[in-house]
């Protein structure tokens, strides 16, 4: 079995990270952009909308991408113990992630 | 070209979902060497050779899901509200959060899944296997009813 070199951090901090900040960023409406379908015009940040419905999907996407992408790199600075304490997360997190959607849409079918 | 667009997005969404499906059921319920019947044959499948095959559909399949989605924002789910389907509404919110919360999943799924198997990981490869599978049905399930309910341009 080859050794774990110092990048195996990035991959579960990366999950780990994402699920949390993209769940953050759908709460409290941190888009790094947004999307206006209608009139087909991106504007960066929240934006209201405009001539029609304004999208904040792609907007919360990038702002998880990039907190995931900083803090799996972070991760690789502590290779040593980071791995084997995100073995323990790395598909717990993410379960979780779903079950705070299912809650915080529960408006849609529980009245 | 948004019919054409959302039938390829379907037909990728059928070919990762076999895929993740028999990789799951390897991982969970590997057979042993006599395997003849048709359930034992599709526990005995490579289950790491789906994964490269899996990350490109998942990514395929979202690209092409986030490029209609604008579409369907305009002209379907208006439509769904004034209908009152809320619980439709919702299971198709949750699927874009889901799918979402998938995509971030991949690095960390194709890590665990990476050869030579760590089989200190076989645990942690089977659970994200199956909650990426979960993820892909839920989708899936809803795309369709939600096509079925609404198509575009019915």
């Amino acid at each position: 079995m080859a050794e774990p070199s110092r990048y195996s951090a990035f991959p579960a901090a990366f999950t780990i990270a994402f699920a949390i900040a993209y769940a953050i960023a759908v709460d409290r409406n941190l888009a790094l952009f947004t999307y206006h379908p209608a009139i087909g015009e991106w504007g960066l940040g929240v934006q209201a909308p405009m001539d029609g419905p304004a999208m904040y999907w792609y907007g919360w996407l990038a702002t998880a991408g990039l907190t995931a992408l900083f803090t799996g790199l972070a991760a690789c600075l502590v290779p040593h113990r980071a791995p084997r304490f995100l073995n323990h997360w790395v598909w717990v997190v993410p379960v979780g992630a779903l079950l705070f959607f299912a809650w915080l849409l529960r408006g849609f079918f529980f009245r | 070209m948004t019919i054409f667009l959302l039938i390829l997005h379907g037909l990728l969404a059928v070919a990762l979902l076999g895929a993740i499906t028999h990789q799951a059921i390897a991982a969970w319920f590997p057979a042993g060497q006599s395997a003849d019947s048709f359930v034992d044959r599709a526990r005995r499948v490579s289950a790491p050779a789906y994964t490269g095959a899996i990350v490109v559909l998942y990514l395929l399949t979202m690209a092409l899901g986030a490029f209609i989605y604008a579409e369907y924002r305009v002209s379907i789910r208006i439509v769904l509200e004034q209908l009152e389907a809320r619980a439709v509404n919702g299971s198709f919110e949750l699927k874009e959060h889901f799918a979402a919360i998938g995509l971030g999943m991949l690095p960390a799924y194709w890590f665990y899944w990476r050869r030579p198997l760590n089989p200190g990981h076989a645990r942690i490869r089977a659970a994200l296997t199956l909650v990426l599978a979960f993820i892909v049905w839920w989708a899936f399930l809803v795309g369709h009813v939600v096509n079925n309910i609404r198509g575009f341009e019915a």
